[in-house]
């Protein structure tokens, strides 16, 4: 028995032993450095002599990640694609393939996963690819990955991504802020979208609940818009791009595009037209801008924003305080802009509309920014189908004015109002007007109710 | 030559381990081997008496204590940091996994040794006169490992660490008067956040561990000194000879106490009273002792490659769970404490108040009342079937109610068998 025991004793030392040294080789071998040997050997083959060849071969392997304090994440998808910035990998196999056209976002400063997804952290393919459980973020796929875009450039046109334009015209033109609260403002009967895309939601899921809403998640509020395939396309890539994350300085400074839109705003609101004219149309203080982006470098044109006397000496032009994207912003708008549209600048500023009438004006843009167009419609026409509530659907608002005062209204836009039910002893409908008061200042609230006031006189004259 | 052999002889000064004394000696003369008695009774051995789960036990903390001073090498105690950590320990760090899984494994693996040993010492009855306050310090170090899984269990900063601490110290908020403050105290806020993760931190790398050591001291020194480890009720022998106690006055000393002699000198030994730490001084006993070394060590050395061995396979196949980041605005369904503490979950949803204070608060003073109730002096199984039944009513129930706890709930803490598969979810 002593015996025994003593041998049983060196026998499981041996097995320890030998666990530790299993649990080292498991340690030791890695799938990168599988990837990193292919990939030497795919860098050795292009070397012309045997000691070069040999030297490559002969690189230890390492872990390469970036620190992307700025993200909040640290990157180690370059640890096995080794070849995203040589562009001789430009036909190499996966996952040693060139990724072109990546400049500016290269991955030194940008990493990969804050577009593609997936787990940075990670160093094996499975878990990398966040095709693992408990890791809810995997590679968005190629068609969605664009969207990505949306999480820095939050703001205005972002060139090759006309998906999320739309998608952001589409969010604020058809009412949905009437339901969901984006960034603090909007309704209380759907989910808060702010951080939408955090929540990982299949990118497919989210285009089939634009399609079908009821089909996907059944007995939800949301009325079918009827979007077609690629509207629901294009809200998918706005609800992905919404992630709220903290973006450190350097990436939130780029979300500002320059493009003409933003150059035409800029050349209103600058008073340019004061001096400038375009094709004849404006005024004569300073020179003619019809195609002085063709007669001058944009260094030179840049510089003249920045310090006209620099250029001019004794120019009368005052050097704004424009920063450089704005100025490039300027300068996209004065190659496309023509007569016409000087005309229509002019137009506006000679002409402007009555208080009155910019107060209706302002409570039709409140109507639509703030949802309300959602449920009620775009020409107040209601219709939006709500299951047992009276008349089954969201009333129009043609007629309030038969049925309720202006203070009525104005209360029940500040208080919200749970609809009158079909059927007592049926469900509660899942639409319901929400109480706006925290939301909408007293100013907004008067101004949509003027606008509705106004819309009932058009018609009460039009009866007549 | 002579140099070498000398600086050998300075360090250990036994003679050769052929002889009796050399046995001896390399218990007597080394500070670690020193708990051991020199000799033990073969009985003492047995392991189908004990199964060794106080050693099994005792090893699983030695390799907690080790594991865990490495993984504090690669750990941020601060939110999100510390999941990064957990991270880097799966990703990066050469054998974090590992080291990880061998921590967790080791941890789970004490909490059921310790609670086995318990149930051990009580059907074999070793917890009577004169061990009735080792009892206790066992049961309060069964306190100190929940203690210590528990705090741990928050560290990796996932989802499962943060709702299960969550359920965990809501569990001891429905506590009457003091529940929420313990809680606020605990947590250091009203939830779990930064605060709570430093807090269980320090408690779980040195607050705990602390007193796990102070108070194992005091248990392993407790068994010396109450007559060694438990031995098998059918073989203790009826004391044969009355043993001699010098010094004591005749009228209250036990049978067979002699006066002390004024003309005499005593040796220290001899004049201290009560019986003698270790009972082999009959010459009917000391057939049945062995010499501790090689006997009680080699047991105690395979007993300890063996769990380390155990744990060694569970850690190379066995993945400690690791979950997404910890995000308190995403409850999941059902969020479910530490497997331990299922079975209290269970009773707290049936009653708060009863099940979670009334229950576990009495079950703890019970467990600690043990040998002062049962007064009873037998250790043979006939002569204490209530007792037994009664006490394994107790531990069925318990497991039961940690099976159905485990298994059996689902979403919304409704009865969901395991080969149920629940789709969906409350999204």
């Amino acid at each position: 028995m002593e015996r025994r025991l003593q041998q049983i004793f060196f026998a499981l030392s041996f097995l320890a032993l030998a666990l530790i040294v299993a649990a080292a080789w498991q340690a030791n071998t890695p799938s990168w450095k599988t990837y990193q040997r292919n990939f030497l050997q795919l860098e050795a083959q292009g070397e012309p002599n045997a000691v070069t060849k040999a030297a490559v071969l002969a690189t230890p392997p390492e872990i390469h990640q970036v620190m992307l304090t700025g993200l909040q994440r640290v990157d180690r998808c370059t640890t096995c694609h080794l070849g995203v910035e040589d562009p001789t990998m430009k036909n190499a196999p996966e996952p040693f393939r060139y990724h072109a056209n990546l400049a500016p976002h290269v991955p030194s400063r940008f990493g990969c996963t804050i577009c593609h997804g997936g787990q940075g952290l990670a160093t094996d393919k499975d878990a990398a690819h966040g095709n693992v459980a408990f890791w809810p973020n995997p590679l968005l796929s190629k068609d969605y990955v664009r969207a990505s875009c949306g999480r820095c450039h939050k703001e205005g046109e972002v060139p090759g991504v006309p998906e999320l334009t739309e998608g952001r015209r589409l969010f604020e033109s058809q009412g949905c802020r009437g339901c969901h609260k984006l960034n603090g403002v909007g309704g209380s009967i759907g989910p808060d979208l702010t951080a939408e895309g955090a929540n990982h939601r299949a990118p497919e899921w989210l285009e089939r609940h634009f399609l079908a809403p009821n089909q996907v998640s059944t007995g939800s509020a949301m009325p079918d818009f009827h979007f077609t395939k690629e509207q629901a396309h294009a809200l998918t890539y706005y609800m992905l791009s919404l992630t709220s994350e903290e973006m450190g300085s350097y990436y939130a400074s780029v979300r500002l595009i320059p493009g003409p839109e933003y150059g035409r705003q800029l050349f209103i609101e600058k008073n340019c037209i004061t001096c400038h004219a375009v094709g004849g149309v404006g005024a004569k203080t300073g020179p003619d801008l019809l195609g002085v982006t063709k007669r001058h470098s944009t260094e030179w044109l840049d510089e003249q924003l920045v310090n006209p006397e620099l250029v001019y000496p004794g120019s009368s032009m005052p050097a704004y305080d424009l920063e450089a994207n704005a100025r490039k912003a300027l300068l996209a708008y004065l190659v496309i802009a023509t007569p016409d549209d000087l005309q229509l600048i002019l137009s506006k500023r000679t002409r402007p509309l009555s208080a009155e009438e910019v107060a209706i004006e302002a409570g039709k843009q409140d109507f639509a920014r703030f949802g309300c167009v959602g449920c009620h419609g775009t020409e107040l026409q209601g219709g939006v189908a709500n299951p047992n509530a009276q008349g089954g659907e969201v009333p129009s608002l043609l007629h309030v004015s038969d049925d309720y005062t202006k203070d009525e209204v104005i209360a029940i836009i500040r208080n919200g109002r749970t609809p009158p039910l079909d059927n007592a002893a049926g469900p509660a409908p899942p639409l319901y007007m929400p109480s706006w008061k925290n939301v909408l200042s007293d100013e907004d609230i008067h101004r949509i109710s003027d606008y509705l006031w106004s819309k009932q006189e058009k018609k009460a004259k039009d009866s007549w | 030559m002579n140099l070498i052999r000398e600086i050998w002889q300075s360090i250990v000064r036994r003679d050769p381990l052929s002889t009796d004394k050399g046995k001896s000696e390399l218990v007597f003369l080394n500070v670690w081997l020193h708990i051991h008695p020199a000799k033990v009774k073969k009985e003492n051995m047995k392991f189908r008496h004990s199964f060794y789960l106080g050693f099994i036990t005792f090893f699983l903390f030695l390799i907690l204590v080790t594991t865990g001073i490495a993984l504090m090498c690669y750990y941020r105690p601060f939110p999100p940091q510390a999941y990064q950590d957990m991270k880097d320990l799966q990703f990066v760090v050469f054998m974090g996994p590992f080291l990880r899984n061998m921590h967790r494994w080791a941890a789970h693996g004490m909490v059921v040794c310790v609670f086995l040993h318990m149930c051990r010492v009580f059907y074999t009855g070793s917890y009577k006169k004169p061990r009735q306050f080792n009892w206790v310090i066992g049961v309060l170090l069964l306190l100190l490992t929940l203690g210590l899984s528990f705090t741990g269990y928050l560290l990796p900063w996932d989802q499962l660490a943060y709702w299960a601490i969550t359920v965990g110290t809501n569990i001891g908020s429905y506590a009457p008067l003091i529940g929420g403050q313990l809680r606020e105290l605990l947590l250091g806020g009203h939830s779990v956040g930064e605060a709570a993760l430093v807090r269980f931190y320090v408690l779980h790398v040195a607050v705990l561990p602390s007193l796990m050591i102070l108070l194992t001291i005091v248990h392993f020194w407790r068994v010396r000194k109450d007559g060694g480890l438990s031995r098998p009720v059918w073989k203790l022998k009826p004391a044969t000879d009355p043993l001699v106690t010098i010094g004591a006055p005749a009228a209250t000393a036990p049978l067979g106490a002699k006066a002390a002699s004024a003309t005499k000198t005593y040796g220290l030994m001899e004049v201290v009273t009560g019986k003698p730490i270790f009972e082999t001084v009959t010459a009917e006993e000391e057939e049945d002792t062995v010499f501790s070394y090689p006997y009680a060590f080699v047991r105690e050395a395979v007993t300890l490659m063996a769990t380390v061995t155990t744990i060694m396979v569970m850690s190379l196949f066995l993945n400690a769970p690791l979950e997404e980041l910890a995000n308190p605005a995403k409850t999941p369904n059902p969020a479910k404490a530490p497997w331990y503490f299922l079975g209290l979950q269970e009773l707290v949803s049936h009653s708060a108040l009863l099940g979670g204070v009334v229950a576990p608060a009495l079950m703890v003073l019970a467990l600690i009342a043990i040998p002062y109730i049962d007064r009873n002096p037998s250790r043979r199984p006939g002569d204490r079937k209530w007792v037994l039944g009664l006490f394994t009513f107790f531990v069925v129930a318990n497991i039961v109610l940690i099976v159905v706890g485990t298994f059996f709930r689902g979403p919304g803490w409704a009865m969901v068998p395991p080969w149920v598969h629940v789709v969906g979810g409350a999204e």
